[in-house]
């Protein structure tokens, strides 16, 4: 059992980072940077818990705050430029990221040994679930509550004024901008959101991992971030899920009894399922008749209670 | 370190630049046609060197049997990926085939490390012999081979757009793909020739990789495809001659960078660079096109 | 059409009843061992060769009785082996689900960077029972980065100690070859094992054996292009040229120096380069490096492992060499043990193979015996071997010498 809870681990900080890229397409920006952003999370809330001994909540805000700004920041130059060229343009910025870790030593003396980030050997023992006697399962939890608390605010956010703003921004932005509409607001405000986003998954994903090192954060980080919202379809932030697991669970973790295939289908697999459903496993169609079950029984449990 | 030095470091990035223009004008090529990325160009450019390598080890040709094998199997490559990646997958959904060729990537990735257990392989240099030697300075004479190689390559490429029927199809196709097709220009046929073209380009730039750097590694997919993507849109996407000046910029910088700090940083200051140049000048070097 | 459908069925049937019977009527019971590697990117090589020593260790010990466990039973090895990619959250999830079977130990990972991550999900300090790490043991075999086995008391490690050995090296060069005063080296600066490598191994042996340390010049894991490094080299014009890189980079400088025309007198080597690798991508250049190395196959024992393993098409080497030992100390330490290997006793099993583990004092192997150290690594012998026409030579032997 502890395989699946940690398994579910896997796919909640998957899903955080594949969420941190779905509000950011849904202004129709493909960001590269979310790696970036993730890596700022991770080792700020590392630092947090195994520097200064803060608890996990706390340091998981922050981490998710730092980014955020980081996010807004880098948000503003970054979003004059459109499609591919904001792709570069963001992968820069989740490489100088990356690299900026890279170089980057800080280390205090506990006991006899030292211990904190170095520079490329990474930064060990981050280990907090452990020490504090977490099992498994409740981690799992913790995870999925966090999962659960972004997707629902994101999910109610599709719903909302403001989430209807980013939808026109990403559909056709002269006719957004024409209805007065603050592009640069709306985007940088995007922006931030999935820096947060990334922050926090990427605090969990520290502290899943114990260790972490800048090559954990390259750009096929940064291509999955935006691989789970595009195969899931940008319809709704349970694509997004579904597509983590689809990845983790099925293509990563599901597949491993082909052995030596199971690499080889890795690829083909995302090949095939674009050819299949270029519009992503849950595409406009698939959403609607979602939403149309989900009204129906509504509909059926107001009937009841009348 | 001297300005010499400094000099010598930015000759040996100019050189080596070359391999990165090769790159990114496969990638500009395709995008100019048909306003797609194909994020596996390079991976497939790759496996193109690879497959060169099939005629001296396997079947006992002489070396320089890898360079025609390299470019006519990046070529089969290049259609295979129009077919697998572009063909059936709608216009308008250009995040898809996005996608889809990441996944190509990926695969091309696995199969290379597969067939060759993801170990070094040993690729022939174009000249073996003494660098040439200026002054104080020093070129790689099989770099500047390659940079000639480049430059045929290119001529090739530019005379083939411009002074053939089929170049002029497929600068139609680019520019207005229905009235082309109104014109009686078969789209598909158009398209999946691009793919080939550009996979020939990339079997040259994949041989020559292997020939400057004397080897093949699936490490080397990777940073490839990140520099290539780099050049095009430094270079302007679409266009030609921006892919090659921003190839040799990126390579001059990169190593006038090591120069300056240190290896480990090397990559920031690059990446910094690239970052406040686009936002900067968002429309490349040669900005061909307003739209993107 | 139906007849043959019923000899089939009781055909089968008859099989089935074989299989159930069988194993219980001679009172044998599996005993499972997994291994865990890369098998897929560039350090492939190094997963297939591990899961053919493993393979071929079983398939002897097996063939030679299997294991006795603690209540007479005989014990047959059964193995498999998971591929990891060579990534932190991979190899995780991978020890996790053997730790949720039957499996009593595992052998892996790959890579330093696997390793590190891994043995910090694992418990700490073994019966901390505030600590709710894994409590699995893991024996290691490839990743080499220096002193990993310390962060927790599950970890154990088969793997060379490098201290030991570029220490030993650089005081036989000392020796053998007085008029080499000087040395420099070539840094792979991304790569946490290449790093520690030169800057907490041979930097500080180097001295201490007499030769003076003249700088480095540093690339990356993935740098294709040398001349800048080259050019540092040659201007330091060390003696010695001492490369801590794996076999693509390696290789990449050895070329860029024959462009060039850089010599020098002599090459020192990353243990890990010791392999198929680097003469792939770079005989030619290659020649005359030196690497110190674990393994070779210069007796006999080794010898007949080497072509054990061949069976199962992997090539033996520093690495997968020590699969094959981990294996037979493995099988040794059960039978004192005396490991059960039943449904109801796999975590008491797994508890005893720790103890036993970190009781070794001293363990056997291919090329002699090997000792244990207090934090659970091993000081294993080791030979010189340089690359000499395109093979891997014995220099030296430090052991029989």
């Amino acid at each position: 059992m502890d395989f699946y809870y940690s398994l579910a681990q896997i796919i909640g900080f998957h899903t955080l980072l594949g969420l941190s890229a779905y509000i950011v397409l849904q202004t129709g920006q493909v960001s590269l940077a979310q790696a970036g952003f993730f890596a700022i999370g991770a080792y700020v809330a590392g630092m947090l818990t195994v520097l200064a001994g803060w608890h996990l909540v706390p340091a998981m805000l922050v981490a998710g705050l730092g980014a955020a700004l980081m996010a807004c920041l880098v948000g503003f130059p970054a979003l004059r430029v459109r499609g591919l060229m904001l792709v570069i343009a963001t992968l820069a910025f989740g490489e100088a990221v990356r690299l900026f870790f890279f170089n980057f030593d800080y280390q205090i003396a506990k006991g006899e040994v030292k211990i904190g980030p170095l520079g490329g050997e990474g930064f060990r023992q981050i280990r907090w679930f452990p020490e504090n006697g977490w099992t498994s399962l409740e981690v799992m939890l913790f995870v999925w509550t966090v999962v659960a608390l972004v997707a629902g605010a994101l999910w109610w956010n599709d719903r909302s004024r403001f989430g209807a703003v980013l939808r026109a921004v990403g559909e056709d932005e002269v006719a957004a901008q024409s209805v007065g509409i603050n592009l640069t607001a709306v985007k940088v405000t995007a922006m931030t959101i999935g820096g947060f986003i990334a922050g926090l998954g990427g605090a969990i994903y520290a502290h899943y991992t114990t260790h972490i090192e800048h090559l954990n954060f390259n750009v096929l980080l940064a291509t999955f971030a935006i691989a789970y919202p595009i195969l899931g379809g940008l319809r709704s932030v349970f694509g997004t899920i579904v597509a983590a697991i689809f990845v983790q669970g099925f293509l990563v973790e599901g597949l491993r009894f082909l052995g030596d295939w199971r690499n080889l289908l890795f690829g083909a697999l995302i090949v095939l399922a674009m050819n299949l459903r270029p519009h992503g496993l849950i595409d406009a169609a698939t959403a609607r008749r979602l939403a149309r079950l989900f009204s129906r029984e509504q509909w059926r449990g107001e009937q009841r209670r009348a | 370190m001297g300005f010499v030095d400094y000099v010598q470091a930015i000759i040996d990035g100019l050189l080596f630049g070359t391999t990165y223009s090769l790159i990114g004008i496969g990638f500009t090529l395709v995008f100019g046609v048909m306003q797609k990325i194909n994020m596996s160009y390079a991976a497939g450019s790759l496996a193109g060197a690879y497959c060169g390598l099939v005629g001296p080890q396997l079947m006992g040709l002489p070396p320089w049997s890898v360079f025609p094998l390299s470019i006519a199997a990046s070529g089969v490559i290049g259609y295979l990926i129009y077919l697998t990646c572009f063909r059936f997958i709608p216009l308008a959904s250009p995040l898809a085939t996005l996608m889809s060729t990441v996944g190509m990537l990926l695969l091309l990735d696995e199969i290379i490390v597969h067939s060759t257990a993801g170990m070094p392989q040993n690729y022939p240099a174009i000249y073996d012999g003494d660098p040439i030697e200026i002054g104080d300075f020093m070129l790689r004479a099989d770099l500047v081979g390659v940079f000639l190689v480049c430059v045929v390559a290119m001529a090739v490429l530019l005379a083939l757009l411009y002074r053939t029927r089929l170049g002029m199809a497929t600068r139609a196709v680019a520019q207005q793909p229905v009235a082309a097709q109104l014109c009686g220009m078969r789209l598909q046929a158009v398209n999946g020739l691009t793919f080939v073209i550009a996979g020939l380009l990339g079997g040259v730039a994949g041989a020559m990789i292997g020939a400057s750097v004397g080897m093949l590694s699936p490490l080397i997919a990777g940073p490839i495809t990140v520099k290539g993507l780099i050049v095009t849109v430094i270079g302007g996407l679409g266009s030609i001659p921006g892919a090659i000046v921003a190839g040799l910029m990126v390579g001059a910088a990169e190593n006038l960078f090591q120069a300056l700090r240190n290896v480990t940083e090397r990559d920031i200051y690059v990446m910094l660079l690239l970052f406040v140049f686009l936002v900067v000048r968002p429309g490349g070097l040669f900005s061909g096109r307003g739209h993107d | 059409m139906r007849k043959t459908a019923l000899l089939l069925g009781s055909a089968f049937v008859a099989l089935a009843g074989l299989a159930v019977t069988g194993p219980a009527g001679a009172q044998e019971r599996s005993v499972v061992i997994k291994g865990f590697g890369a098998k897929s990117g560039v350090v492939r090589s190094f997963g297939v060769n591990s899961e053919a020593a493993m393979r071929a260790a079983a398939e002897l010990i097996n063939s030679q009785g299997g294991v006795k466990l603690g209540d007479g039973a005989t014990g047959k090895i059964e193995v498999e082996f998971l591929d990891d990619r060579c990534t932190a959250e991979e190899g995780i999830s991978v020890v996790r689900r053997i730790a949720s079977g039957p499996t009593l130990v595992a052998i892996g990972p790959t890579c330093s960077n696997v390793a590190e991550p891994l043995f910090g999900v694992l418990q700490k300090k073994a019966g901390d029972a505030s600590d709710s790490g894994l409590q699995f043991p893991i024996f290691t075999d490839v990743a080499i980065k220096g002193g990993l086995a310390k962060i927790s008391e599950w970890a154990f490690r088969n793997v060379p100690s490098e201290a030991e050995m570029y220490t030993s090296l650089f005081s036989w060069v000392k020796q053998t070859k007085p008029d080499l005063k000087t040395i420099f080296a070539g840094v792979e600066e991304n790569f946490a094992h290449s790093r520690a490598t030169w800057y907490a191994v041979m930097k500080e042996a180097a001295p201490k054996a007499g030769l003076e340390v003249k700088g480095e010049a540093k690339w990356l894991l993935e740098d294709t292009n040398f001349a800048q490094q080259v050019r540092e080299i040659k201007a330091a014009a060390p003696d010695i040229l001492a490369i801590a890189a794996h076999p693509f980079t390696t290789c990449g400088v050895l070329k860029e120096m024959r462009r060039q025309g850089v010599k020098v007198k002599m090459l020192i080597g990353l243990t890990s380069s010791s392999s198929l690798e680097t003469l792939q991508g770079c005989a030619r250049e290659a020649e005359g490096i030196v690497i110190p190395t674990s393994f070779a196959p210069v007796n006999q024992a080794a010898e007949a492992a080497a072509a054990q393993a061949a069976k199962f098409n992997g090539s033996l080497d520093l690495h997968s060499a020590a699969t094959y030992e981990n294996m037979f100390i493995l099988k040794k330490l059960m039978e004192e043990q005396g490991v059960l290997a039943k449904p109801d006793t796999v975590q008491a099993d797994r508890e005893k193979i720790r103890k036993g583990l970190a009781a070794l004092k001293e363990t056997g192997g291919l090329l002699g015996t090997s000792k244990r150290t207090d934090d659970r690594e091993a000081v294993k012998p080791y030979l010189y071997v340089h690359a000499k026409d395109g093979k891997w030579v014995v220099l030296h032997n430090p052991v029989t010498n």
